[in-house]
């Protein structure tokens, strides 16, 4: 069952002589549990694409239906409250974590789950859940600046899977992790996946870390090159 | 907790236009239900800087109340003699704003002449004037009052300890910020004074202690002058005397005491009217009778409010304003520099779907965090140093609570160049390395 369709979906920047097509004639279809893996060279749009299925950025062109739900067309953002959509049902992950560094780890957690109005026993319970399923509960009230790089980026999945988020989008996910802690991430997206029942798509431009992965789509110049299963 | 709704974020000028697209975007029917209290989180972080600031802008809270206190101290302390001696009218010197607004000189029988006019019941000489003498071992700086002590207008009217004047020479009541006690003698001049009672109802409009002596009393000391003084003196006048032919050395001898300066020389004549006597029909008639000058003392304390007080009240304000300029500044700067050190995480709230008002409540409540937690450090300095200042500092509840107004107020828009960054900070910014 389909969560994201993209239609011909474009991006330029500027005008003129100093025009640049970040992105063309993009489709792509992700459903519930697919893994899906954007690869590509510095450049070649994987987070340009990423800033248009985040809601983040305006499309040029195109069209962008999520759950259901035609959320873009050629005119524009069709009347959606766009981070309502993020907050409810999109998870993040990134690159450098982005932890609130003045939260403690559960805090982080807490955080999107106050977004969305969930009472405060309620959340608290749920936040320790997903801590203790990323096995990081003891380190609950620390702050970001006392965990090692895996523990926060374990974290920061705790924190995009707090809303129960239809898709999950990584960033670079194990960017900045070494090879060990990034495959060990890379299991966990691989299980939220699967038990979950969520899309994943993951930008990555390392190829060791996507094993396993349900599709892989090349970007190059703007435009998806190939994909394998 | 929010302090601003969405429609009064809107309406707000500088930070209506810094809401991009996505904002526009945002529906506002949702009920955002986020009780998280980030700007409490991230000042707990940021304690020792935060301290630090309320502190520092604390500092100059505890000025600007203490200003306020210092002008009420001043418009209490210039009104104070004026409303404690209270009669239906002061007779000064022609077009003059006597005696305490603006010098004003009279001969001492005019209050005879006052006395005369119909409606008068008692007219009362008043002489005020300010010294610096040794008091002990200290040099003090203090206002006398002459009045006539049998029964005229002018005196002390409560005495706290000891008695009012009773006889003619030598006795003095004196304010207590003097540094004096009963029975003490105090030399002014030729003689010395002996301290009969105590009162602390009013002080000179300058705030100094007041010493009340018998009216001629009061004159000697005005007028006492060095032998030497006066020995020149006299040479002088005989020489201008005796540059006239007709008049023989003896002639002229005779003729000196005549010269030389008057001593019976009043400011004021108090007046208390007859029972249902008119005080502007009577003030009129001094004036138009005797080209004097009257006023009543309602209009006594306007000479003063607009005059010497009006100037000092001007500059107190000044400064208030700049205190509270410099203030807003640094609260400003400060609440500037921690929503930068945070606009990565603002990013990220933003990304994770977090609604602007989220983002605005936390600048602003950080900001009046500060601008409150600064206000009430000053407010507790001030209320418990307040007695250290060598001027009276008089705190009004009113003053206290205007400033916190102004401060709150200021706190906020203090908030704008924070919350210009914040607003404009694109969710974009939190992906990439």
């Amino acid at each position: 069952m389909g969560i994201l369709r993209i239609e011909g979906l474009s991006k330029i920047f500027g005008s003129g002589h100093l025009e640049v097509r970040a992105l063309e004639d993009i489709n792509l279809s992700v459903s519930k549990g697919d893994l899906v893996a954007l690869l590509g060279p510095s450049g070649s749009g994987k987070t340009t694409l990423l800033l248009c299925i985040s809601l983040i950025l305006d499309p040029t062109g195109g069209k962008i239906v999520f759950d259901n739900q035609t959320i873009f067309q050629k005119n524009g953002w069709a009347g959606v409250d766009v981070r309502r959509i993020r907050r409810e049902k999109i998870g993040f992950i990134f690159q450098s974590h982005n932890l609130i560094p003045f939260l403690t780890a559960k805090q982080n957690v807490l955080f999107p789950l106050n977004l969305i109005g969930l009472g405060k026993e309620e959340a608290e319970s749920q936040a320790m859940e997903l801590l203790k399923y990323m096995e990081i509960a003891d380190r609950a009230d620390y702050l970001p600046a006392l965990l090692s790089g895996g523990e926060q980026q374990r974290v920061a999945i705790a924190r995009a899977l707090a809303n129960k988020a239809k898709l999950i989008l990584a960033d670079e996910p194990t960017a900045s992790l070494d090879t060990g802690r990034g495959k060990k991430v890379m299991e966990l997206l691989k299980k939220i996946a699967k038990e979950n029942r969520s899309a994943v798509i993951v930008v990555t431009h390392d190829i060791r870390m996507i094993e396993g992965f349900d599709y892989v789509y090349e970007l190059k110049d703007g435009r998806i090159g190939g994909e394998k299963n | 907790m929010s302090f601003l709704p969405n429609a009064a974020l809107l309406s707000f000028p500088l930070v209506g236009n810094l809401f991009f697209s996505e904002r526009l975007r945002t529906s506002r029917k949702y009920r955002f239900g986020g009780s998280m209290d980030l700007a409490f989180y991230d000042l707990k972080l940021h304690r020792g800087r935060f301290i630090a600031t309320i502190l520092g802008v604390g500092l100059l809270f505890t000025i600007v109340l203490a200003m306020n206190g210092l002008y009420r101290g001043n418009i209490h302390e210039g009104l104070a003699l004026i409303k404690a001696t209270n009669p239906d009218l002061w007779i000064v010197e022609r077009y003059r704003g006597g005696p305490f607004n603006e010098q004003s000189t009279l001969p001492e029988f005019y209050h005879y002449s006052v006395k005369a006019v119909p409606g008068v019941e008692k007219a009362s000489p008043f002489i005020y004037y300010t010294v610096e003498r040794l008091i002990g071992s200290k040099s003090r700086q203090f206002s006398i009052i002459g009045f006539d002590v049998f029964g005229g207008l002018g005196g002390p009217q409560k005495i706290y300890a000891g008695r009012n004047i009773a006889q003619a020479h030598y006795e003095m009541v004196a304010h207590p910020k003097l540094g004096v006690r009963i029975g003490d003698k105090v030399p002014l001049g030729l003689h010395s004074y002996t301290v009969v009672g105590l009162t602390r109802e009013a002080v000179s409009s300058n705030g100094e202690p007041l010493v009340y002596l018998s009216l001629p009393d009061a004159q000697e000391v005005l007028f006492q002058r060095d032998n030497e003084q006066v020995r020149n003196e006299r040479g002088r006048l005989l020489r201008t005397l005796s540059e006239e032919s007709y008049l023989s050395p003896y002639q002229s001898e005779k003729l000196i005491p005549k010269l030389q300066s008057d001593t019976h020389i009043i400011n004021a004549v108090l007046v208390r009217l007859k029972p249902g006597v008119s005080r502007d029909e009577t003030a009129r008639r001094i004036e138009d009778w005797l080209y004097l000058s009257a006023f009543t003392t309602e209009e006594e304390l306007q000479l003063m409010l607009r005059g010497r007080l009006a100037s000092m009240a001007k500059q107190l304000l000044l400064f208030r304003t700049l205190l509270l300029t410099i203030s807003v500044i640094i609260v400003s700067l400060v609440i500037y520099t921690f929503t930068m050190e945070k606009i990565r995480s603002i990013a990220v709230m933003k990304v994770i779907g977090a609604p602007n008002r989220v983002i605005i409540r936390m600048v602003i409540e950080q900001s009046l965090l500060l601008t409150v937690g600064a206000f009430l450090f000053g407010l507790v300095l001030i209320h418990n140093t307040y007695q250290l200042f060598p001027k009276t500092v008089l705190l009004v509840p009113g003053d206290d609570l205007v400033t916190f107004i102004v401060a709150f107020v200021g706190g906020i828009i203090a908030s704008i160049l924070g919350l210009w960054h914040a607003l404009k900070t694109q969710p974009a910014m939190a992906l990439g390395g």
